[in-house]
């Protein structure tokens, strides 16, 4: 039972990271490939503040959500400049730089090495120490702000970030601030995937560097497209497929050494298959264009 | 001097990538990823000819046509069913993308993720004016340089290459002209393709490899061509070699640690100020590729 927890756990964290990127690709059609690198910040942030300073839980979560969100404007002011291929090659320039300082910072994130000791969750006096109860809490927390996503998609903000992926020039023209509008949809975007790196340090309690790489970006954009863009389902989808593909890969009795490996090749062909024929995803509504 | 020697070696590896690289990027508009998957299989597929026991130019003819054959395959399964359906550059992004993770995972399932080498025991070296150099660090340049050169004769002399050309600078014109530009693109993705396979061995030769040194090569490749200017065939190679030189430099003067992060910064640094890259005419971002 420990074990479906433990699957839940991390269905719950990668639903907040796939909801956030949506907001990004699906509503503003931003193809950001820095995502880990946010990711990555939320969760150093909290970790060094709850074990260096010994910061509460929320607190420290809420600070590395800031962090990541002000550290958005590295990608997000480029942005105003930059779009289509450019844009991307700039958010793996991004990517690389902070991957790099997670790496090298050897004094403050101690380096490849990783933090470890990193206390679980707890409010007030109240520890979340059984499996299940991170479980309640993680979904408190995915569940909230699923919501706020799918009010988004419909709120003014939601619908100006929609007019501005299909028509940047027309919504520039009706008077909508593009340039604010991509500054907010980093921030909020970043901050909430910094949320849920914080959520990861707390529940597997050891972090390095190469949770967050470039690599790992290039999954969670999988993830997001192969679920699908530009509603709630399609990335709730793409995340529990990301969660579920290696345990169906399970029957196949594959040799240790290479189940990693054909996990990911699982993942290449879905994206070819998915760009041929369902290019919105298995429950998206946003087609590229 | 040693160190800028080194640096211009490894710079004409850089230099060959960039050309590949901007070879279909120019022609086709494809963000190509996936030749990172034919970097990395280029050097197991010349062990295993090798292996068999036959001789080394053969192998590595074999290696070159593999490559490009790979290269081609990749454009008929991927980009020009795109292409035909008028895929927006995001939808070649991804399924570029999707593409070099299946080909990587299929090296890695294949051939095992461990680093390999292609040859045994220590190599032969060369000492004059205080510079000592190996025979596979001065071999694999020599190889790769050679084949640029070709490349760009053929791009400067044959009808095929005036073609190439042409498709770079007008798709549309070139299919109204009654050339066959499906054709042209095999061609492109082919030698694009061969280019990085030479450029693999090359660097394999001489340090060894793994089944994920791909993305880097080609992530390496894309911030020669915006160096040395997306806008000609030249640039891409004197962006590579600058780029190799500045790498080798940081990793004497400063730390091998920073080498990516200083790489990025470039790309960053160019893609602001000098998008144009040193080569090409003063254009603007969207008109100069």
């Amino acid at each position: 039972m420990n074990y479906v927890f433990h699957l839940l756990i991390y269905f719950e964290i990668y639903a907040i990271v796939a909801l956030s990127l949506n907001l990004l690709i699906g509503y503003g059609g931003l193809l950001q490939v820095a995502h880990a690198a946010y990711y990555g910040i939320g969760a150093y942030t909290a970790a060094l503040l709850w074990t260096k300073l010994g910061w509460g839980f929320f607190p420290g979560l809420a600070v590395g959500a800031l962090a990541a969100g002000v550290l958005s404007l590295l990608v997000s002011l480029p942005a105003w400049r930059f779009k289509g291929d450019y844009f991307v090659m700039i958010s793996i320039a991004v990517q690389t730089l902070i991957y790099a300082v997670l790496y090298n910072w050897t004094e403050l994130t101690n380096g490849p090495f990783g933090i470890s000791g990193i206390s679980r969750p707890g409010i007030g006096g109240y520890t979340f120490v059984t499996t299940s109860s991170v479980v309640v809490l993680y979904g408190v927390l995915a569940v909230g702000l699923g919501l706020v996503m799918a009010f988004l998609k419909w709120s003014p903000f939601g619908r100006a970030l929609q007019a501005m992926r299909d028509d940047d020039l027309a919504a520039r023209s009706v008077g909508l601030p593009v340039d604010l509008l991509k500054l907010q949809a980093f921030a909020l975007a970043s901050a909430m995937v910094g949320i849920a790196g914080g959520l990861y340090a707390a529940y597997v309690s050891y972090i390095d560097p190469t949770s967050f790489s470039l690599n790992e970006s290039i999954l969670m954009l999988s993830m997001v497209i192969i679920g699908g863009t530009g509603n709630v389902r399609g990335p709730l989808t793409g995340a529990a497929v990301l969660i579920l593909l290696p345990e169906a890969l399970r029957f196949l009795y594959l040799p240790d050494a290479v189940a990693a490996n054909v996990r990911l090749l699982a993942y290449g062909l879905l994206l070819v298959l998915m760009m041929h024929l369902r290019p919105q995803g298995l429950a998206g509504t946003y087609r590229y264009q | 001097m040693q160190i800028l020697i080194n640096g211009l070696l490894q710079g004409v590896l850089l230099g060959a990538l960039g050309v590949a690289f901007s070879l279909v990027y120019r022609t086709t508009k494809v963000f190509h990823i996936a030749l990172g998957g034919i970097y990395a299989a280029a050097p197991f597929v010349l062990l295993t000819a090798m292996q068999s026991g036959a001789p080394l130019i053969l192998s590595a003819l074999f290696v070159i046509l593999a490559a490009a054959g790979l290269g081609v395959l990749i454009e008929e399964t991927v980009h020009w069913p795109f292409e035909r359906k008028r895929s927006p550059a995001a939808v070649h992004l991804i399924g570029s993308l999707g593409a070099y993770l299946v080909l990587v995972q299929i090296v890695a399932v294949v051939w095992g993720n461990e680093t390999r080498v292609l040859r045994e025991g220590i190599d032969k070296t060369w000492s004059a004016f205080g510079v000592t150099l190996s025979q596979a660090q001065v071999l694999g340049p020599a190889m790769a340089a050679t084949a640029v050169v070709i490349l760009f004769g053929l791009l400067a002399r044959a009808e095929r290459g005036l073609e190439l050309r042409a498709l770079a600078d007008n798709p549309v014109l070139v299919a109204l002209l009654g050339r066959n530009v499906r054709a042209l693109r095999r061609w492109v993705f082919g030698l694009s393709a061969a280019l990085a396979a030479i450029a693999a061995t090359a660097q394999a030769w001489d340090v060894g490899f793994d089944p994920h040194v791909g993305l880097k090569a080609v992530l390496h490749g894309m911030v020669s061509m915006i160096i040395g200017g997306a806008g000609s065939f030249v640039g891409p190679f004197v962006g590579g070699i600058l780029l190799g030189v500045l790498r080798a430099e940081v990793v004497w003067f400063g730390s091998a640690r920073w080498e990516e992060a200083v790489t990025f910064t470039l790309l960053g640094a160019f893609l602001f100020f000098r998008p144009q890259g040193i080569f090409a005419r003063r254009a603007r971002l969207e008109e100069g590729v």
